[in-house]
């Protein structure tokens, strides 16, 4: 009796779940469809919402001047739950409901799995801003881009903007070796150092993100018989909140240079009148961008989303969409070979956010133009703008 | 009834538990393959894969009653094998420079590669087994979740072998559910074999009376070295299949997150029978489905009715306790069983010790 009423139970259950996914399988004649799987709830809704905030403001645009190929541009969402297994469904969903392209999360390892969905379909995808090369042809396959700029070029930009501009001859390297993003930054720092005239590394050490004490470390840069120039500091939220306030508290006063992980204000108040802190940006949240452009953008986007950008985060999204509808436009047809071929294409292809570049061996950006943000008594303002004199060459982004 | 024929039919008076047991699995599988939607079949893909994983966590668990947390450990040494056995060369280079020249060579189909990941994961629970068996209670359940520690601390940092904390990708993805079903099945009828077989008895009876076991000869490290040894195998060949159906493997995936869920799915279950290790996942499975459904909207008339999200995490929980305070062994305390054969057994009930049939506790 009661294994009956079981089974039946198990069966109704069955029936009841199936609805769930045949609602999104309608079909998108007449209009282009960009599918979202990205993260709407879990940990990666902080990365993933803005950027694509910046995206749909781009398509909105787009659909407002007459559409891609004269089509509007529709957009269908599933939520990834910030899960691996959960992105592979949410790719699948996506493209179930007819996306021809699909944008997945920012971060790489979140991201993968709904790429590669997209990739084996044999379509498109794009990462809203991952930093690791493996987020395109040498990772996920050859139609899978990245709407960001390599970690490597951010860890070089600091190096080489440090030493022509702030005359940083010793530089210490502190990596925190919990996310291979910070490996990345410190691979392009690594390779950035012995091309830079009379630098040299006084030392280097490693830590992880969520080490509640980096004591050992910093006496180790006390111990140093010179305070160096500059710490390159290789981490990301939140354990580089801890490692600045701790450096900073020890009285050590060397300028600190990070990646764009740690660009926003957010945080500053857990740091107080935190000055020679510097990182890269794409763009300044900071109402002080010298493109007039990018201002306005940033009040477009508080009228839309209510708040003004957190980090620089934001912005990958809006050129994601940007050099993807201009593909699709000189290409004339939105068929995955000839789109990437197009995007192949583009070299120093302007954005608002600097050119951006994109080669059959490199989906991502070896080379970009950033703006120098600095914190100066607890406040963050834009400085300076540097692109690296040599893209960062292949040895050094596959390390 | 006499002795004699009794002894011969264990197998099949036990053997209508898996096959039951498959039976439900191969109805999901043809329904899913009706309905033909691709995040359908990918979600239960996904609760095959988590099937293998608790029934293979059963095969130690439920028959030592000795609770582990390590049995993730070896499912993230089938993942990564399978990674190491089925990756293009060329790929392996990238991602495992550290590999053995012949190892980087090789490229398997995913069936072998899951086979022998499951091996491979097996070997490392008889080398650990050697020396956790030997603790038990509390201690033991300690020491696993140590070897857990152990096992992710190495994958997560030998960066030329694992690609440490690296995303790897390249992992060819099978996305039909067919060898999910075919791995499910073989890991219930596995789980089934063993519980009947000499060494699942001796570990029954070890279990509930550890010191009359004793008594009569079992040597007790030794029959649980056996059932940690396949039951690693089993863990570590849904490993396999768990990283041909994302796609990508990760140390982190290979933690705290599925080591509690996979237990909670068999505690839920019925911690004490393979009856409640296959339907735990199933219905626990169906219900986080049920309830994300009901977060994204449900259509009703013209509005949409929809749960505020991550309601679906409060609500699993609220479920889990309250089906915990209600049946403490779990759903499922008793195995499914052809109804002719329980009711033949309610009959002969001082006949049927509690030790003979499959977990049957």
């Amino acid at each position: 009796m009661t294994r009956t009423r079981l089974m039946t139970g198990l069966s109704a259950l069955a029936l009841a779940v199936t609805p769930m996914t045949g609602a999104l399988a309608e079909d998108a004649d007449g209009n282009i469809v960009v599918g979202f799987a990205t993260a709407e709830t879990g940990f990666m809704q902080a990365y993933d919402k803005p950027a694509q905030d910046a995206a749909m403001i781009r398509i909105e645009e787009i659909n407002a001047a007459g559409g891609l190929l004269g089509k509007q541009i529709k957009v269908v969402n599933a939520d990834t739950k910030t899960d691996r297994a959960e992105g592979a469904k949410a790719g699948l969903s996506v493209l179930d409901a007819g996306a021809d392209m699909v944008v997945v999360s920012c971060d790489y390892d979140f991201g993968a799995p709904a790429a590669l969905t997209a990739e084996s379909s044999g379509k498109v995808s794009f990462f809203l801003c991952a930093e690791s090369i493996k987020a395109g042809v040498q990772g996920v396959g050859p139609h899978s881009f990245s709407a960001s700029v390599l970690a490597a070029v951010q860890g070089a930009t600091m190096a080489q903007w440090a030493h022509e501009k702030k005359g940083a001859r010793d530089f210490y390297r502190l990596l925190d070796t919990s996310y291979v993003y910070n490996k990345g930054i410190c691979d392009g720092f690594d390779w950035m150092l012995p091309t830079l005239a009379d630098a040299n590394l006084a030392g280097e050490d490693v830590f992880k993100n969520d080490d509640a004490s980096i004591a050992a470390q910093i006496s180790r840069i006390k111990a140093l018989p010179k305070e160096p120039d500059a710490i390159m500091l290789c981490t990301m939220m939140p354990g580089a909140v801890s490692a600045i306030k701790q450096i900073r508290a020890a009285g050590i006063n060397s300028m600190i240079l990070n990646g764009s992980a740690v660009d926003g204000s957010y945080w500053l108040s857990a740091v107080p009148d935190l000055s020679d802190f510097y990182v890269p940006v794409q763009g300044s949240v900071y109402g002080d961008d010298p493109n007039p452009d990018v201002n306005a953008f940033n009040a477009l986007y508080k009228e839309k989303t209510g708040s003004d950008p957190a980090t620089q985060y934001t912005y990958p999204g809006y050129v994601m969409i940007d050099v993807w509808a201009k593909a699709v436009e000189r290409a004339g047809s939105i068929d995955a070979g000839a789109v990437v071929a197009e995007l192949e294409k583009m070299d120093g292809e302007p954005t608002l956010f600097g050119p951006r570049t994109f080669t059959p061996e490199l989906h991502h950006q070896n080379k970009a133009r950033y703006l120098i943000a600095e914190v100066k008594d607890g406040k963050p303002g834009i400085v300076d703008e540097w692109t690296i004199s040599e893209p960062v060459p292949m040895e050094a982004l596959m390390k | 009834m006499a002795s004699f024929p009794k002894v011969k039919s264990v197998a099949l008076r036990t053997i209508s538990t898996p096959l039951i047991l498959s039976a439900v699995l191969v109805v999901l599988a043809l329904v899913t393959v009706a309905y033909g939607s691709r995040p359908f079949n990918q979600t239960m893909i996904d609760i095959f894969v988590r099937v293998i994983l608790v029934t293979g966590l059963y095969i130690f668990v439920g028959n030592s009653g000795v609770l582990s947390f390590g049995h993730i450990g070896f499912t993230c040494m089938g993942a990564y094998a399978a990674a190491w056995l089925t990756m293009p060369p060329m790929m392996k280079e990238l991602s495992f420079p550290g590999l053995p020249d012949w190892l980087k060579a090789l490229q398997l189909p995913y069936g072998p590669g899951a086979v022998l990941a499951g091996i491979f994961a097996g070997v490392f629970a008889l080398i650990f087994g050697r020396i956790l068996m030997r603790l038990s209670g509390i201690a033991a359940s300690i020491a696993t979740f140590a070897m857990l520690a152990m096992i992710n601390t190495i994958y997560a940092n030998w960066e030329s072998v694992t690609s440490a904390t690296n995303s790897v990708v390249g992992i060819p993805i099978v996305r039909t559910i067919w060898p999910y079903l075919i791995g499910a099945i073989a890991a219930v009828f596995i789980a089934w074999a063993h519980a009947i077989s000499r060494h699942g008895l001796a570990l029954r009876a070890a279990r509930d009376e550890p010191t009359a076991a004793l008594a009569s000869g079992i040597d007790i490290p030794r029959v649980r070295l056996v059932a940690f040894t396949l039951s690693g195998a089993v863990v570590g060949l849904g490993g396999a299949l768990m990283a041909h159906s994302i796609g990508v493997v990760t140390p982190d995936t290979f933690y705290l997150g599925l080591t509690f869920i996979t237990l909670s799915m068999l505690v839920v279950g019925g911690i004490g029978t393979l009856t409640g290790a296959v339907m735990g996942v199933v219905l626990l499975s169906l219900l986080i489905q049920g309830l994300r459904w009901l977060e994204r909207g449900v259509p009703v008339g013209e509005s949409t009715f929809a749960l505020p999200g991550g309601l679906q995490e409060i609500l699993l929980g609220v479920v889990m306790i309250v089906i915990l305070a209600r049946r403490p062994s779990g759903l499922f305390a008793r195995e499914f069983v052809w109804p002719a054969r329980l009711g033949a057994r309610r009959r002969n009930s001082s006949a049927a010790t509690r030790n003979v049939p499959a977990g049957d506790a």
